[in-house]
């Protein structure tokens, strides 16, 4: 083939490709990253629909920290929203500062329950 | 031992909705907030996220609702999630209606005249609950065992603070005031930003040893000069207000339309380090929308 039939490399080539439509929803995890208290640091995948971190074997995540109630705080995923429920722990739970009762979360928020610190990644970075 | 109190910000941002991915955190709704005591179901305010406050009660599945609602002042932004109310189309709920004094209709007529049919499709006496007006008394109302105190607030057209003392727990709720207009050192205020910011006494005593205050921090000092008589404070001088009145944690609300969540931050980060050079102890926080506090 001579040269001048060689297609030229910036030239956009035509050709029949199948439509996507969507894409099935991503199986991305919101995660918590440890950066305080006993086990720290590690990331903990929220893949239940709910989570409950605490002192006691009945929780999900537990933490072995005497400042935590047994079932201290339960992370509960609703589509794409990630909120918390403090579950009437003794030593209450702070989001960013504050102490809450419940709150819808965002990357980047800090968790703090007992002596263990959290910051909540939406996504797997 | 009385029944807590559950405080929850359905919407926090101030004049017009803000959705999109730069107000994410502190939430695009305008305002409104839930107080809920035992089944006692007050509302303050009915902005757009009051829409999300009717879902979320129908979700909770209670027979009947009896909801109290305490609006600041009608303009849009206060008032456009009420045609949204689910409840207030079902015939078991029953909705009481504050005017701040005796005799007046305001609210009872701007919530009807938000619901004609050039603005809306459904007519207000077409919804199904029964809406009741009741009336504040030399500026107070009992509910029971709760007990609310009005105060006028400057703003144009005028708005209410409303004060919620509940089983020893005391919650204020004032936004769309500017409290700038009202400083005793007005013009050295805007002259020295450093200067403390003195707040008159009738406010101070309103306010005095608050559980939590919500109050109208809208602007940054840098924005606030070319919006005089807009209606809005400076977030700096909500944290003057909130430390000179003993409040023990103040939630900054109706966050300015144009702030991004990061815009808010800054502003609140400014109101903090403001209150720690005073040596303050206050808590001082942005409200976000889907926050609940327990007092």
């Amino acid at each position: 083939m001579s040269k001048s039939h060689e297609p030229d490399s910036d030239a956009t080539i035509s050709g029949d490709v199948s439509i996507v439509a969507g894409l099935p929803p991503s199986r991305k995890l919101p995660t918590l990253e440890q950066v305080r208290g006993p086990g720290a640091p590690r990331r903990i995948a929220l893949a239940l629909n709910e989570t409950v971190v605490g002192r006691g074997t009945q929780a999900n995540v537990t933490i072995d920290s005497a400042l935590l109630s047994r079932r201290h705080v339960v992370f509960r995923r609703s589509g794409p929203e990630l909120a918390l429920s403090d579950l009437e722990s003794a030593n209450g739970v702070y989001v960013n500062g504050v102490k809450a009762h419940f709150a819808v979360l965002h990357e980047g928020d800090t968790i703090q329950v007992g002596d263990v610190v959290f910051v909540l990644h939406e996504a797997p970075e | 031992m009385s029944a807590p109190a559950f405080v929850r910000f359905w919407g926090t941002r101030g004049s017009i909705p803000t959705p999109g991915h730069k107000t994410r955190r502190f939430g695009g709704n305008t305002s409104c907030v839930e107080i809920r005591v035992g089944d006692v179901e007050l509302v303050c305010d009915g902005g757009t996220g009051l829409r999300e406050l009717g879902l979320d009660l129908a979700k909770r599945g209670r027979p009947k609702l009896e909801a109290h609602f305490f609006f600041s002042h009608m303009h849009w932004d206060h008032i456009q999630g009420f045609p949204f109310f689910v409840p207030a189309y079902g015939p078991e709920s029953e909705l009481f209606v504050y005017e701040t004094s005796a005799g007046d209709d305001r609210v009872q007529k701007l919530l009807h005249g938000q619901m004609s049919s050039e603005y809306f499709p459904v007519a207000f006496g077409d919804l199904g609950a029964r809406i009741t007006a009741r009336h504040f008394e030399r500026a107070t109302v009992e509910l029971g065992s709760i007990r609310v105190r009005c105060l006028e607030q400057r703003h144009p057209g005028r708005s209410f603070a409303y004060a919620f003392e509940l089983g020893g727990k005391k919650i204020v709720y004032a936004t769309d005031s500017e409290l700038d207009l009202l400083l005793e050192n007005r013009e050295e205020s805007l002259a020295d930003l450093d200067a403390v910011r003195r707040l008159p006494r009738e406010l101070l005593a309103f306010v005095e040893g608050a559980d939590l205050l919500i109050a109208d921090g809208q602007y940054t000092d840098e924005e606030y000069p070319r919006k005089v008589g807009w209606g809005h404070a400076r977030a700096n001088t909500v944290a003057d207000l909130a430390q000179q009145a003993g409040v023990k944690q103040c939630a900054v609300f109706h966050h300015d339309p144009m702030h991004s969540d990061e815009l808010v931050d800054q502003k609140i980060q400014s109101a903090c380090e403001r209150l720690d050079r005073q040596g303050a102890r206050t808590l001082l926080f942005g409200a976000r929308e889907g926050l609940e506090l327990k007092f």
